[in-house]
């Protein structure tokens, strides 16, 4: 019996030959990638480019490794894309851990991805977390003529101080470039929504719709798809679902037209 | 009474009080003191330990950690911990191990974006259902102990302990639960190591 507890107890301590921890709420530990959206924009830009500009938003992935993994699956069968999308919401908790795991799961995409900052993954440390895994929390790229204008639309993660999102980085994202045909948007919370800041929502909405080579703004969070015209906008504000729900957008411009449709897997 | 009298009464009344309130205090010295590193309650974090029921096999430590910004920080946690030991094995005479002792504890973290409740004037109720900065954890030790009194033939510290501790907490099991197929629960332990002196 003796025998048989310590074997166990060695057998226990060697496969629970687990990582150290300092804090779950620590904000990086040794292993943590860092810089992923720049590292991944690198990969992108090494892609031939053609015709089609051709992506998948995926959102809301938090406490969903299971579907998430099947998601990776079917992203990886689908041909031509070009880049992934996570609409925010990574996280649950916002924790370190939690974007360890989804990293690792989306690590296994065939093509690069891209994350996007969701309320949730702006809790406890989530912040700090995020931005040293991932890049700024408002950030662009430009692929193919498409100029991608990622950012921070929590507004209620900031107590609706008017700053978030920040409207003159966006209409400073905005201006006219040689090599933009077209613009997309891409955040988590959906203007004229609960949890965007209220005094911003028409400001907002205008500057998109001022650029008549801005097409559509995706966004997560409503754990639906949906799509929404507030404030008789003319860009389309295109909510996807959850992954735990197991659907995603795939989005694809060609000829100066933006088609969208839901997938479910 | 004059009051030179009532005075000197007065503080014998007082220190026989006190002596009686320091005894019932007694209770209050702790059994062992404990350095840990890592385990999920700070880079390095320090505290003191009780011996818990007749058999001394429980354990109530009060920790003390420190993540540095270097590490992941900066913050402080407070830990209260409960361990028990049902296994004991007698190597000899002075090497103890305990191979298997379940517990748990409960990490407050003190930092600035970490939350007790939630801000009621920021959130309608029950936008978020969880606290931040208080983490519910439970935990598995194992433990090496030397009796100093018979190894060494010293008496102070009685024993020496080593242990090493996996745990995980209630945001990992949150995850961990939805996710059987994709987590596997090594995933969600995490570990640290430690020193306990016992008085």
């Amino acid at each position: 019996m003796k025998r048989l507890l310590l074997l166990v107890s060695i057998v226990l301590i060697l496969t629970g030959c687990t990582d150290f921890e300092y804090s779950p709420h620590q904000a990086f530990d040794p292993d943590s990638p860092t810089d992923l959206n720049a590292k991944n924009l690198e990969k992108l830009l090494k892609i031939t480019n053609d015709d089609t500009v051709r992506f998948i938003v995926s959102g809301d992935s938090q406490r969903s490794y299971n579907e998430v993994e099947l998601f990776i699956k079917k992203a990886n069968t689908i041909p031509g894309i070009d880049m992934v999308f996570i609409a925010g919401d990574l996280t649950e908790f916002g924790i370190l851990q939690e974007m360890e795991w989804v990293v690792d799961q989306f690590s296994k995409l065939s093509v690069p991805f891209f994350a996007v900052i969701g309320n949730h993954d702006l809790l406890a440390k989530g912040s700090v977390a995020f931005q040293r895994m991932f890049g700024n929390l408002n950030y662009s790229f430009t692929y193919d003529g498409v100029k991608f204008i990622c950012h921070d639309t929590n507004g209620r993660e900031y107590k609706f101080n008017g700053k978030v999102p920040d409207i003159n980085w966006v209409q400073g994202q905005m201006s006219a470039s040689a090599d933009v045909m077209h613009y997309i948007g891409v955040s988590h919370m959906r203007p004229f929504s609960d949890d965007f800041d209220s005094k911003l929502d028409t400001a907002y909405t205008n500057i998109l719709n001022s650029n008549p080579a801005f097409l559509a703004s995706f966004h997560g969070h409503d754990h639906s798809f949906g799509e929404y015209f507030p404030n008789n906008s003319r860009v389309p504000f295109v909510v996807t679902t959850t992954l735990g729900k197991k659907g995603f957008l795939l989005v694809e411009i060609v000829d100066d037209q933006i088609k969208y449709e839901r997938v479910t897997y | 009474m004059s009051p030179i009298k009532s005075i000197a009464f007065l503080i014998l009344l007082l220190t026989v009080q006190t002596k009686v309130f320091a005894q019932k205090l007694n209770f209050l010295i702790p059994n062992g003191a404990i350095v840990q590193h890592a385990g999920s309650i700070g880079y390095l974090s320090g505290g003191v330990s009780y011996d818990l029921f007749k058999n001394k096999r429980g354990s109530f430590d009060v920790m003390y950690g420190f993540v540095p910004e270097s590490k992941g920080g900066s913050f402080s946690t407070l830990t209260t911990k409960l361990a028990y030991r049902p296994f004991e094995i007698k190597v000899n005479d002075w090497m103890v191990i305990y191979p298997i002792n379940p517990g748990g504890f409960f990490s407050y973290t003190i930092q600035k974006d970490l939350d007790l409740t939630w801000d009621k004037g920021q959130y309608p109720k029950g936008y978020y259902y969880w606290s931040e900065a208080l983490r519910a954890h439970v935990s598995l030790g194992t433990e090496l102990t030397f009796n100093i009194t018979k190894l060494l033939k010293s008496g102070k510290p009685q024993a020496l302990t080593l242990f090493y501790e996996v745990n995980t907490n209630d945001m990992y099991l949150v995850n961990f639960f939805q996710n059987l197929q994709a987590l596997p629960v090594t995933e969600i332990f995490k570990a640290g190591v430690g020193i306990k002196a016992s008085f």
